[in-house]
C-alpha cells in the first residue's frame, strides 16, 4: 500500500475529480480521511503500490496536487545505528545498509497503524508524524 | 582509511618465517610515523587473501572495538568547595539523584538513575553525556551542617569546565560475548536487550563479535590492568577485571577509566530502555600489538567461530532456559532459525560504531598520536561469577503455592459443574480436553449469571482465551498479571498445555501476609 495526500485547489474542489479517477482508471482507492471546504480541500488516501504511479498521473493531469506523505522521521544525528529498531519492524522499512548503518524508507512504513520501533530506540530518534 | 594504510607505504611483502616483536619496537614506530596499523575486520581480510604469516609480518598493530549499552557505569565529579563549605547529603543534577560516596564534594553520577521528573526519560547517562557535551546542568545539593562544613544548602549551574575531575567509570564493560534475547510470552516484553515480541518472533543481540577486544585477546595476554585504550571518543585505561568477569565461561569482561572532559557525544550517549531505565552507550576501542603470531592467530578469529547462548528472556529467573547455540556470523546475518522457524535478529550495540572506532584508533596509532602499553598485570583466567547468596525469604515461586485445580470437561451439563463448585468450595473451574490439555475456564459467577439467564450448555459461558502462569515464574510477576488483567485466579500449564494446578490472588495473598509475619 502507498499511502497519498491529494490537494485540490478552490476550483478544482467543486469538480467531482476523485470518482472521475476511479471510473476511469479503474483503481480501488481507500480513503483514510478527507477535509474540504470553498477554499480547497485535502483527501488522504491509501492505494495497492502497483497502481500508486499511475493513480498519481490521473490526478496530476487533472490538476491535483499529488504528494507522498512523511509518516515517520528518524533523527540522523541521533540514531546510532545500533540496531534495537530492525527486528522489530514487519515492513522491512528500518535494514542495515552494507556499512551496518540503519536505514529508514520511509515509503513502506506502516506509521501510526503500527509504531513498534518507536519506544524500541534508546536514542529516541524514532518520531511518528501526523 | 584501513585500505590506504596498507597502500600508502611500500609494505614488504616476505614470506619469511615468524618473527617477534616488542612493545618498544612497535612504540618507536609509532613515534617515527612508520607503524603498520589496521582495523581488525581488515586484518582478517588481509589474512583471508594472504594467509596468517604475511599478515603477521605485515602488520604491527589491530585495533577492536565496540559501541554498546554500559548499564555499569558512572562518572565521578569532584565539584570543588563553595563558600562557606557544604558537606553535601544529598545531590541531584538535572533533578538526577547523584551518589554522595567520599568526602564533602565528591559525587557518583550512577548511568542509570533516572530522573525525579522525567522518570526513565532522562537519567544519569543523560547527565554525563551533557556534560560531556559542555552543556551546563544545575547542580542543587543539601547537607546536615557541621562545624567544619557550615553550608546545608547549595543551588548553581556548572559545566565540565568548572570540574576538578571528570572521570568516566565503568566497571562492567567490552563483554567477551553475550547471550542473544527472545520471548516465548505471549505479550510483548521490555528489557534490557531490547524490546521483545511475543512469541520468539524476534531476537536481539549485543557485542561486536569478531572485531570486539576480548574476542581478539581470548586469554588477556595484552589487555590487563594498565592497557592504553579509546574510551568514549578520549582516551582511558583498563583498571582490571570488570564485574562479573567470567572467564571460565567465556563471559569475560573489563573495568575500564577514562578522562570525560576529552570525550564526545559521537561515542557517549544517555539511552532510555522503554519499561527497564535509562542507560549509557559508551565505545570502547582497545588495541592489539601483534607481540607474536600467536596473538596474531587470534586476531584471526571469525564471526562463525564465537558462539553465544539464545535465552528465552520470557521467564524471569536467573537460569533463564537456552533454546540453543549460535555464531556471532548468523546472528548478523540478520535471520535466525528458531524452532524451525525463520525470524529476525538485530543488534542492540552498534556495529556502525564499533567499525568507527577501529578506524578511528588505528589512525591515532598511525598519526603517532597515541601509543601502546602492556599490562602490569594480567587479568583472572579463571573462575567465574557467582550467584547472590540470599539467606532471608528466598523469592517464592508458583510452584511453592501451586493447588489441584478442579476440573471439568466442556460437554459436562452445567448443573454438574454448579454443583462440583459447591462441593469442592472454589470459584473457578478450568476447563480442559480429554488430554487433560487446558481449552478455558468457568467462574462461579459465569455459572451463576447462565442459571439465571436459562443458558443450557457450558460451551456457551467457556472464557476460551485464558492468562496462565508457568510453575517456575516468581509470584511477583503473577501477582502482576492478575491486577493488571482484573482476574482472581490463572491456571499454570506445562509447554504442552497440560494443567497442572491452579493459583490464586487469594493464595499469593496468603503468602505475602505470612512472610509480613514472620
Ligand atoms: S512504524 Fe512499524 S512499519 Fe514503520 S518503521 Fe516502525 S516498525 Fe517499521
Ligand atoms: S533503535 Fe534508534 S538509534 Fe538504534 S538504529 Fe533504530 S533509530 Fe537508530
Amino acid at each position: 500500500m502507498v499511502r497519498m495526500m491529494l490537494r485540490f485547489d478552490n476550483e478544482k474542489v467543486h469538480e467531482p475529480v476523485t470518482s472521475q479517477v476511479i471510473l476511469e482508471e479503474k483503481i480501488p482507492l481507500n480513503i483514510m480521511s478527507a477535509y474540504v471546504n470553498q477554499q480547497g480541500g485535502e483527501i488522504l488516501i491509501d492505494v495497492d503500490s502497483e497502481h500508486a504511479e499511475r493513480l498519481a498521473k490521473a490526478f496530476r493531469k487533472r490538476g491535483v496536487t499529488v504528494d507522498v506523505p512523511k509518516l515517520i522521521e528518524k533523527d540522523e544525528v541521533k540514531c546510532t545505528s545500533c540496531g534495537a529498531c530492525v527486528s522489530l519492524c514487519p515492513m522491512n522499512a528500518l535494514k542495515y545498509d552494507p556499512s551496518n548503518k540503519v536505514e529508514l524508507n520511509e515509503a513502506v512504513c506502516n506509521g501510526i497503524t503500527c509504531g513498534l520501533c518507536v519506544d524500541a530506540c534508546p536514542v529516541r530518534a524514532i518520531r511518528l508524524l501526523g | 582509511m584501513p585500505a590506504s594504510i596498507l597502500e600508502g607505504k611500500n609494505l614488504k611483502s616476505n614470506n619469511q618465517p615468524s618473527k617477534k616483536r616488542t612493545i618498544e619496537e612497535i612504540n618507536t614506530k609509532i613515534r617515527k610515523g612508520d607503524i603498520q596499523v589496521l582495523p581488525v575486520s581488515e586484518f582478517k581480510k588481509l589474512v583471508d587473501s594472504k594467509g596468517i604469516q604475511v599478515a603477521f609480518n605485515e602488520i604491527d598493530v589491530v585495533t577492536t572495538g565496540t559501541f554498546g549499552a554500559m548499564c555499569s557505569s558512572g562518572a565521578l565529579i569532584n565539584v570543588g568547595h563553595s563558600d562557606p563549605p557544604i558537606k553535601i547529603q544529598h545531590a541531584w543534577i538535572n533533578d538526577v539523584p547523584i551518589t554522595h560516596p567520599g568526602a564533602a564534594v565528591d559525587l557518583f553520577i550512577g548511568a542509570t538513575i533516572g530522573s525525579e521528573t522525567k522518570g526513565f526519560e532522562y537519567g544519569g547517562g543523560y547527565v554525563i553525556e551533557d556534560l560531556v557535551k559542555g552543556d551546563e546542568v544545575e547542580l542543587r545539593a543539601t547537607a546536615y551542617g557541621t562545624d567544619c562544613y557550615p553550608r546545608t544548602e547549595v543551588e548553581t549551574t556548572i559545566t565540565k569546565d568548572d570540574l576538578n575531575q571528570f572521570i568516566l567509570l565503568n566497571f562492567r564493560n567490552g563483554y567477551q560475548r553475550y547471550s542473544c534475547a527472545v520471548n516465548g510470552r505471549d505479550e510483548i516484553i521490555y528489557t534490557y536487550m531490547g524490546k521483545l515480541l511475543p512469541k520468539y518472533r524476534n531476537a536481539t543481540y549485543s557485542g561486536a563479535g569478531e572485531i570486539a577486544p576480548l574476542s581478539n585477546d581470548p586469554n588477556y595476554e595484552t589487555i590487563g590492568l594498565g592497557t592504553k585504550i579509546f574510551l568514549g571518543g578520549g582516551q582511558g585505561y583498563v583498571i582490571g577485571e570488570g564485574t562479573q568477569h567470567s572467564p571460565s565461561t567465556g563471559y569475560g569482561t573489563l573495568m575500564v577509566k577514562g578522562n570525560a572532559k576529552q570525550m564526545n557525544s559521537n561515542y557517549l550517549r544517555g539511552a532510555t530502555f522503554t519499561g527497564y531505565g535509562s542507560s549509557i552507550y559508551i565505545g570502547l576501542g582497545i588495541p592489539i600489538p601483534l607481540l607474536n603470531i600467536e596473538l596474531a592467530e587470534k586476531a584471526a578469529i571469525r564471526d562463525e567461530d564465537i558462539l553465544t547462548d539464545v535465552i528465552d528472556y520470557g521467564v524471569p529467573r536467573r537460569g533463564r532456559p537456552t533454546l540453543r547455540k549460535v555464531s556471532y556470523k548468523e546472528l548478523k546475518s540478520g535471520k535466525l532459525n528458531l524452532n524451525n522457524k525463520e525470524i529476525k535478529v538485530s543488534s542492540i550495540s552498534s556495529l556502525e560504531k564499533a567499525e568507527s572506532i577501529c578506524r578511528e584508533l588505528a589512525s591515532w596509532i598511525q598519526q603517532g598520536n597515541f601509543t601502546l602499553t602492556l599490562p602490569v598485570e594480567r587479568l583472572s583466567q579463571e573462575g567465574q561469577a557467582k550467584p547472590m547468596r540470599q539467606t532471608k525469604g528466598g523469592a517464592a515461586f508458583v510452584d511453592s503455592i501451586l493447588q489441584k485445580a478442579v476440573t471439568c470437561e466442556e460437554t459436562e451439563a452445567i448443573e454438574t459443574v454448579a454443583k462440583r463448585l459447591i462441593t469442592k468450595n472454589v470459584n473457578h473451574i478450568v476447563v480442559v480436553d480429554t488430554n487433560y490439555k487446558l481449552t478455558g475456564i468457568v467462574t462461579s459467577w459465569d455459572i451463576t449469571k447462565a442459571i439465571a439467564n436459562g443458558v443450557k450448555t457450558l460451551k456457551e459461558i467457556i472464557v476460551t482465551r485464558v492468562y496462565t502462569a508457568s510453575s517456575n515464574e516468581p509470584l511477583e510477576v503473577v501477582a502482576k498479571r492478575l491486577t493488571q488483567h482484573n482476574i482472581s485466579a490463572l491456571p499454570v500449564i506445562d509447554g504442552t498445555q497440560k494443567v497442572l494446578g491452579i493459583i490464586t490472588s487469594e493464595d499469593i495473598a496468603k503468602l505475602v501476609g505470612g512472610n509480613i509475619n514472620g
